[in-house]
């Protein structure tokens, strides 16, 4: 279970974070106190640190700079301010990634499981299994009773959504959300054509209705 | 200053000195002086006389000329008092004392509004950042409600942020050279960015959005540029019609490079394009949506002026608009 240091002055927001990495499967590390926080760092040894730029106190580069000395840990800057000089400043102070406030929740998950999979501390979570179905991620595959399909990027993603949130409804935005990514825009008739095909795959390991349409509400698995 | 000026100025004088040369003759004459010798006199007086108008009438115009090039070289001109050189009679040296007075007030002035500028875009700049953490804490707040109600709330919170974001740029747009920094920067980097900046609110608006040929490099400024392409996003996906598609793609133009966004929208009346970038313009369209502040594309045209950024846009209503940014190229941008 990877350990991420939250190293933020606003409580609302540590806490909502802490809560956040907890529900994600992480460990948070919640530093209440902002005066000794490299020796906190090197006592809890974590596998990542959120850091705030603007700490009470203490500049956040400075604070950078000490704790690359006590822990090998990946660092993520986390800021309010958007100035092009600070991100060449935080990145060149050996911070590994830099996120402005306010960040977006999927967003955020994705940087920090970025960054852990660099610095090599995240064994990929690579099996997904619910309702008699396992998705492998990294080969791309889903089986059920014996039987295995081949799935598309769009279409791994889509179950690994649905099975992340088993017997809840996702709504089609947010399925679009989850696809969504860099250069590769998303928009409905793509996700209707992806559904369709992926219960084509699904009804050849057996499994036609997996996928339930919730009609004006999303999908269910 | 002409001659002609020169001697309309000293009329009154020369008519009475003329006058008194007049009188002095006749007195002269009645108490028995020979003309021969009046007529010398005269001719003496008259040489003294224009040579010394002459010589007043060139330092004059030096004078003039040197202040004048001291006038044209200020980069600010209401600092020339302070610049120009002391005048030597009596009644210019007291013009030129409250002159000066008068200037330094100004200068005072000035610098007290410059001063007040300043505080005020510091104290929105750092508005802006103490914002974004309750925004941030209500994001992941938001996060733990049902499908429905999050959307919404997200979407809304969305609409915050840009009007944030607006007010940020604005503030910024007072005195852009704190902020630019110019560099090369890649076309697809830009539209990326843009794009991740509103997924929400694209997603929420079921747009395709379509990129075609975004490669090749541009010099300007990264941030500036993604807040321009994010308005003209903003404004795509506000205004947008029946299954809506914005197609991003660039083009080179010569050395330069165009980036291309048009959407199939329901576009602009003609009559109304010409003003589309006026501050607080909001047109028909803005009006019939009710919330449109006219400040976006406002924002859009200065700060792309300042880039040197060409920003054009052709629209016909009822099929859509296309917005033209055309990036300068490296040799001609005269900020770097």
């Amino acid at each position: 279970m990877s350990q991420i240091m939250i190293i933020e002055d606003d409580p609302v927001i540590r806490e909502e974070l802490a809560l956040l990495l907890e529900n994600e499967g992480y460990t948070p590390l919640q530093v209440t106190e902002f005066t000794n926080v490299p020796e906190q760092a090197a006592q809890k040894r974590p596998d990542l640190i959120l850091l705030d730029i603007g700490l009470p106190g203490r500049d956040g580069f400075s604070l950078c700079a000490a704790l690359r000395k006590v822990v090998h840990a990946p660092v993520i800057f986390v800021t309010s301010r958007d100035a092009g000089m600070d991100e060449v400043r935080a990145l060149s102070l050996g911070g590994d990634d830099y996120i402005t406030k306010p960040y977006s929740v999927p967003v955020l998950l994705a940087r920090i499981k970025a960054v852990l999979r660099r610095s090599g501390g995240l064994e990929a979570a690579d099996l997904l299994e619910a309702e008699g179905l396992r998705l492998s991620l990294t080969k791309g595959s889903v089986s059920a009773g014996g039987k295995t399909a081949e799935l598309t990027r769009n279409e791994l993603q889509i179950l690994a959504c649905l099975m992340a949130h088993t017997g809840q409804i996702v709504s089609r935005a947010d399925l679009m959300d989850a696809l969504w990514d860099n250069q590769i825009y998303i928009d409905d008739n793509t996700l209707s054509v992806n559904m369709t095909r992926l219960r084509g795959k699904l009804g050849e390991i057996g499994l036609p209705d997996a996928i339930k349409t919730r009609r004006g509400m999303g999908y269910q698995l | 200053m002409t001659v002609r000026e020169f001697l309309s100025d000293r009329l009154s004088r020369m008519v009475l000195q003329l006058i008194c040369a007049g009188l002095a003759a006749l007195f002269l004459f009645a108490t028995g002086t020979p003309s021969g010798i009046l007529a010398i006199l005269f001719l003496v007086l008259l040489l003294i006389f224009i040579s010394a108008q002459l010589f007043d009438f060139f330092r004059q115009r030096a004078y003039f000329r040197e202040l004048k090039a001291i006038l044209d070289g200020l980069d600010r001109k209401y600092l020339f008092m302070e610049c120009a050189p002391r005048p030597k009679g009596l009644y210019e040296r007291q013009l030129f004392h409250l002159a000066r007075q008068a200037g330094q007030a100004m200068t005072g002035a000035v610098s007290d509004a410059q001063a007040l500028q300043r505080e005020y875009r510091e104290y929105v700049e750092r508005w802006v950042h103490e914002i974004k953490a309750p925004i941030t804490a209500t994001r992941l707040i938001c996060r733990n409600l049902d499908g429905d109600v999050r959307r919404k709330l997200m979407a809304e919170l969305a609409q915050i942020e840009a009007h944030i974001e607006r007010a940020l740029f604005y503030a910024r747009a007072e005195n852009p050279e704190q902020d630019c920094l110019f560099q090369q920067v890649n076309l697809e980097n830009i539209a990326a960015q843009a794009i991740e900046h509103h997924r929400s609110l694209l997603i929420q608006s079921g747009i395709r959005v379509e990129t075609e040929g975004l490669t090749g490099a541009v010099y300007t400024d990264e941030k500036w540029t993604v807040f321009i392409l994010g308005q003209l996003l903003q404004n795509a996906a506000r205004y947008r019609g029946m299954e809506p598609v914005i197609t991003l793609s660039a083009k080179p133009l010569g050395k330069q490079m165009q980036l291309i966004l048009s959407d199939n929208g329901i576009g602009i009346p003609a009559h109304e394009l010409p003003r589309v970038f006026d501050r607080g313009f909001t047109g028909s369209n803005g009006r019939k949506r009710g919330d449109s502040t006219g400040m976006g594309l406002y924002l859009c045209k200065k700060l792309a002026s300042f880039l040197e950024l060409d920003l054009r846009i052709v629209s016909k209503e009822g099929e859509g608009t296309t917005v033209t940014l055309t990036f300068p190229t490296k040799e001609n941008l005269t900020k770097v």
